[in-house]
């Protein structure tokens, strides 16, 4: 029986090639689509798990509240880890990563540097914590020494072989020497530890040796014993404030007890997460690597299981539509005396062969596009094609969505009565037309989602990418690694400024795109133990053209001039500062704040100046207190304002002044355009993501009206026949069978709307700088479905309005 | 008695009113007859035939199949009484386009579960008899109408029914074609098949061994 049940169903996919493509084609997009978002969430959720006891490593948090601004951050201090390892038996391990950021390398005796992005300084339980395997070296005594250090297996060979580089020694940033115990594995792609290659024994590192519970700057890993409660441990983490952190600040605030710590409004509350969690649930001050958001897992989640939903819909609406066609065949199958479950089982094998043929499209589709996809999430995923639970999933799932979407057609089927259907009956009158207008309104209404979601997603990106910024980021060339030069820095500054296209140029580690940050507590002159008064405020060390290269406006006082001497102790603060002082900017000029809060003889630092605010953090962030201040010897980098669009000379010449000054030096540059782009990716990528899939599904839900309206304009040959010899136009009969269609697009429509505003509304809730979803962007959304569904029904319907009615009434 | 329907009656409601499709119809069939249903088009000749055959309900009366009582029979079973004691031939003849004809022959025994090889050998045995064994992997629109109806016949009695029912079963074809199907439903009935067909030819129901008039819904 199964073999006669593949055999006819063979056929009759095979007679109507045309529903048969559609079919298989919706249903292998939907598939593809699915399958990538899956690979990719599956790459996702696969974060830091490759470490060995992954389940039992956890990371300290803390949450501090100090001087009004309140802080997150995922770096604690030194002396914690051994407070760690002390107070709690089931802790088994610690390991503490102090970042480096990139670093110089040069074997030692040589001229050439070698520029490696990510470095870190590491506690030598590193290995045994993550249970990284050395490929050279000896696991005892790597990282114990000081200025001791490992390379992956990439920065090492950039000089040596595996085996040759361990015992060498290299410079790094041309002032320390440190010699290679060991070489590792690369970083895995998926892990925290991704763009890390130099790892730089913490034993040398001296900070991190004094007991100083003030300051958050170390990324603080502990395991536990398998049998370990971590949930028992937070509270006495938290005790921690009480135990270690205020007897520090008393040096400070003689006489400071915890309970006034906490009644003037501070707070400070160690918790600790898994490893695992770190990639998708962390967003803090000093990551180790860039994480992603929770939320669009989510939200990537969605679309995937739409994807499927609609193409499923879509198959359920073609076959039912399409087996009006076969309810002859049913009639006279339950007359030869078969019953429903035969009838069943012969329409499930038909919608298997469908779903098997759509899976293999499908996978192959995927394939096709997985180089593209890849590149869109900024990806590395493969096809895991040696995995054999891969191949179940796929055949598991191929088989369940062959069952789920074929069982409605099959009992749909399978109910017609004989008598009825070989009678003849208009199709009408055989029932479901109910249900595939259901399905249909349903698929539009993802789709006019959909649509409202990418417009609204893209206006934002819009507006961002627009938006007055309070500095200028264009044209503004960045040059890394500016004190490298030492004090050939100022010299080189001046060279490039005497360029005919440079407008100005400036030396500081501090960028409003992304880079270095720090901040203080300020106390006012007049309040200088006053836990109330004191403000948080970043502080930036500048030099005197950073105002003028940056472009900000003053909107009251004066920048830095070289003629006031006494500048060394001027500040300028933005008005955010001033909003949190309560001062006006007339106000704030001239008065007196103090970086050095609690402490003897404080250094005084006069307010000379107020800039308008300017957006340093992402739109996401509200702007905080900032206040900017002369002097920084060791500035990582100088920005350069071009006034030319021949970036190549501009960079070539600036390359030639500083390999004049800095011969060996690698010369390291990006644009600050660039740099903002990136601060925004995750909302690139998401608006890309959007597009393409909305695309899609808008794709799948078109095949299926595509396919609805050829089966609705074949059903009515005949009244179109009849209704053309009574004297109808080929336009009236369009409209005719487009109306109905565009009655179901239009219900679509009134039920996404309000739910797209609000979804939509609900996203945008989480950048501070927004706009408003506009009520045109809905009719938008409206128009294109229309437009959209009109285009697709109106072929058909025009295709069968045209036909001459001497041979539609001969079909009979 | 092969079958017994007494006081059947049937109707449809159309706008609050009642419209009678079959009146008071009391017939016994016993095994081995030969009846010719006749009557004006509309008379409802039919819905009186797909009542018997089960495919249709009523509305009131009785029904008894074999000594069975149709009323209480589910669907289920109702597929069985086809399998094994009713064919059924068609005007339209109403063959399965995608089968070939052995094909088609076959799919009443594959719904009996039959094995593989006793399907050969019936279906080998039909295309013999009704002499189609050249056609026999032609498909429906390959043949011309009677021999469709040929096919149509043959497949109706491969799994041996009682009783062949046959509505206007010469409807579509012409005179000669026509004939040759009435001497097979004699012969047929001769070797012990019992057949009731709709007819509107005086001369095809003349092969009949009763005839029934209807008008109206009613038997004259
Ligand atoms: N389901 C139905 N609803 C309404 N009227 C019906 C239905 N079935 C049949 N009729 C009507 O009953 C009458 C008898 O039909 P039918 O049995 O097909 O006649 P015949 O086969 O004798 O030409 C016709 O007038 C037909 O229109
Ligand atoms: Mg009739």
């Amino acid at each position: 029986m199964f073999k006669n049940h593949i055999k006819i169903a063979w056929r009759s996919l095979k007679k109507q090639p045309f529903f048969t493509f559609l079919n298989v084609f919706g249903l292998a997009i939907g598939i593809a689509g699915c399958l990538l978002i899956t690979l990719y969430i599956h790459d996702e959720l696969s974060f830091d798990t490759m470490f060995a006891d992954a389940d039992r490593i956890h990371r300290v948090n803390v949450d501090v509240k100090f001087g009004g601004e309140d802080r997150r951050f995922a770096v604690v201090n030194a002396p914690l880890a051994e407070a760690l390892e002390n107070d709690f038996s089931e802790v088994e391990l610690t390991t503490r990563f102090r970042t480096g950021g990139s670093v110089l390398l040069k074997t030692t005796g040589t001229e050439i540097n070698v520029k490696e992005q990510q470095s870190t300084f590491v506690d030598s339980t590193f290995l045994k914590m993550f249970g990284i395997r050395l490929l050279a070296g000896d696991i005892n005594s790597a990282l114990k020494e000081p200025n001791t250090m490992l390379l992956t297996k990439t920065a090492a060979e950039k000089h040596y072989g595996i085996q040759e580089a361990v015992g060498k020694t290299f410079e790094l940033n041309n002032t320390q020497t440190f010699t290679v115990t060991g070489v590792v594995e690369d970083m895995p792609k998926n892990s925290f530890l991704r763009d890390h290659t130099v790892f730089m024994a913490m034993s040398g590192f001296e900070d991190s040796r004094i007991v100083n519970w003030g300051s958050n700057n170390y990324q603080t890993f502990f395991k536990v014993i398998p049998s370990a409660n971590v949930d028992a441990m937070q509270e006495p983490l938290k005790g921690f404030l009480g135990k270690y952190v205020i007897p520090g600040i008393q040096q400070y605030m003689p006489g400071i007890t915890e309970e006034q710590f906490i009644a003037s409004g501070n707070h400070l509350i160690y918790t600790s997460m898994p490893l695992t969690d770190i990639h998708l649930k962390s967003d803090r001050a000093a990551e180790i690597s860039p994480n992603n958001n929770i939320q669009s897992i989510y939200i990537l989640s969605f679309i995937a299981v739409f994807l499927l939903v609609l193409a499923c819909v879509n198959f359920m609406n073609l076959s039912t539509a399409h087996s009006l066609k076969r309810a002859k065949e049913v009639g006279v199958r339950k007359t030869l005396g078969s019953n429903k479950i035969d009838l069943i089982r012969q329409f499930l094998v038909e919608s298997g062969l469908v779903s098997f043929g759509a899976l293999l499209l499908a996978i192959f589709l995927a394939i096709l596009a997985l180089p593209f996809f890849n590149d869109l999430a900024d990806k590395d995923i493969s096809m895991p094609y040696s995995n054999p639970l891969f191949w179940i999933i796929l055949l598991a799932a191929g088989l369940v969505l062959g069952l789920f979407s074929g069982s409605y057609p099959a009992f749909f089927m399978s109910k017609f009565i004989p008598v009825k259907v070989l009678k003849g009956s208009n199709s009408n009158s055989l029932g479901g037309s109910k249900v595939r207008n259901g399905l249909v309104i349903f698929q539009f209404a993802i789709s006019v989602f959909l649509i409202i979601g990418t417009l609204v997603v893209y206006q934002q990106l819009k507006y961002i990418q627009n938006k007055d910024l309070g500095f200028s980021k264009d044209q503004v060339l960045i040059v890394n690694d500016v004190y490298t030069l030492g004090d050939k820095s100022g010299p080189f500054k001046e060279e490039v400024k005497k360029l005919s296209y440079v407008e100005n140029a400036t030396i500081s580690s501090f960028l409003p795109t992304p880079s270095a940050r720090g901040d203080s507590t300020f106390a006012p002159e007049d309040g200088l133990t006053d836990q109330e008064r004191a403000i948080s405020m970043q502080v930036w060390r500048v030099d005197h053209d950073y105002v003028g290269t940056m472009d900000f406006e003053l909107i009251a006082g004066r920048g830095f001039d070289r003629r006031f001497l006494n500048d060394s102790t001027s500040i300028i603060v933005n008005e955010s500062a001033i909003a949190t002082m309560g001062l006006s900017p007339e106000e704030v000029i001239g008065k007196r704040y103090t970086p050095d809060f609690g402490e003897e003889d404080p250094e005084m630092l006069t307010v000379i100046g107020v800039v308008k605010d300017f957006h340093f953090s992402p739109f996401r962030n509200d702007i905080e207190a900032l206040c900017m201040r002369l002097g920084d010897l060791y500035a990582e980098s100088m920005a350069v304002k071009l006034h030319t669009s021949e970036f190549q000379v501009a960079i070539a010449d600036v390359e030639n002044i500083w390999s004049q000054m800095a011969p060996g030096q690698p010369f390291d540059y990006y644009f600050m355009e660039d740099s903002f782009n990136d601060t925004y990716r995750s909302e690139q990528r998401l608006g890309s993501i959007f597009f393409i899939f909305t695309t899609l599904s808008i794709l799948i839900a078109c095949l299926g009206l595509f396919g609805l309206a050829a089966f609705n304009a074949e059903k009515r040959t005949k009244e179109i026949g009849v209704r053309k010899v009574l004297g109808a136009t080929v336009g009236q009969i369009t409209f005719r069978l487009s109306a109905d269609f565009l009655k179901l697009v239009g219900i679509a429509i009134l039920i996404s709307l309000p739910i797209g505003w609000y979804a939509m509304n609900k996203w945008l809730e989480d950048f501070s700088y927004r706009i408003e979803v506009k009520w045109w962007v809905l009719v938008l959304a409206a128009i294109v479905a229309v437009v959209i569904s009109l285009l697709t029904v109106s072929y058909q319907s025009i295709k069968a309005a045209i036909v001459n009615p001497v041979k539609s009434l001969r079909t009979e | 008695m092969l079958l017994q329907l007494q006081n059947i009656f049937k109707w449809v409601n159309s706008g609050g009113q009642r419209i009678f499709l079959l009146k008071d119809i009391n017939l016994k069939v016993k095994e081995g007859e030969f009846i010719s249903i006749m009557g004006p088009s509309g008379s409802g000749k039919s819905t009186f035939l797909n009542v018997i055959g089960m495919l249709d309900g009523f509305d009131e009366g009785s029904y008894d199949f074999l000594d069975e009582s149709v009323h209480q029979l589910k669907e289920k079973h109702r597929a069985k009484l086809y399998k094994e004691y009713i064919g059924f031939v068609f005007q339209q003849y109403h063959l399965l386009d995608d089968l070939t004809v052995q094909e088609n022959l076959e799919m009443p025994l594959l719904y009996k579960k039959l094995k593989g090889a006793e399907r050969k050998a019936m279906v080998a045995d039909m295309l013999d008899r009704f002499n189609i064994v050249g056609k026999k992997d032609l498909f429906p629109a390959q043949l011309s109408g009677g021999q469709q109806q040929l096919v149509g016949i043959a497949r109706a009695l491969i799994s041996s029914p009682k009783l062949l029912l046959a509505d206007e079963p010469t409807g579509n074809l012409n005179s000669k074609q026509g004939e040759e199907i009435m001497e097979l439903f004699k012969q047929l009935n001769e070797e012990g098949v019992t057949i009731i067909q709709v007819t509107h030819s005086e001369k095809n129901a003349a092969y009949g061994k009763r005839i029934i008039n209807l008008l109206d819904g009613r038997m004259i």
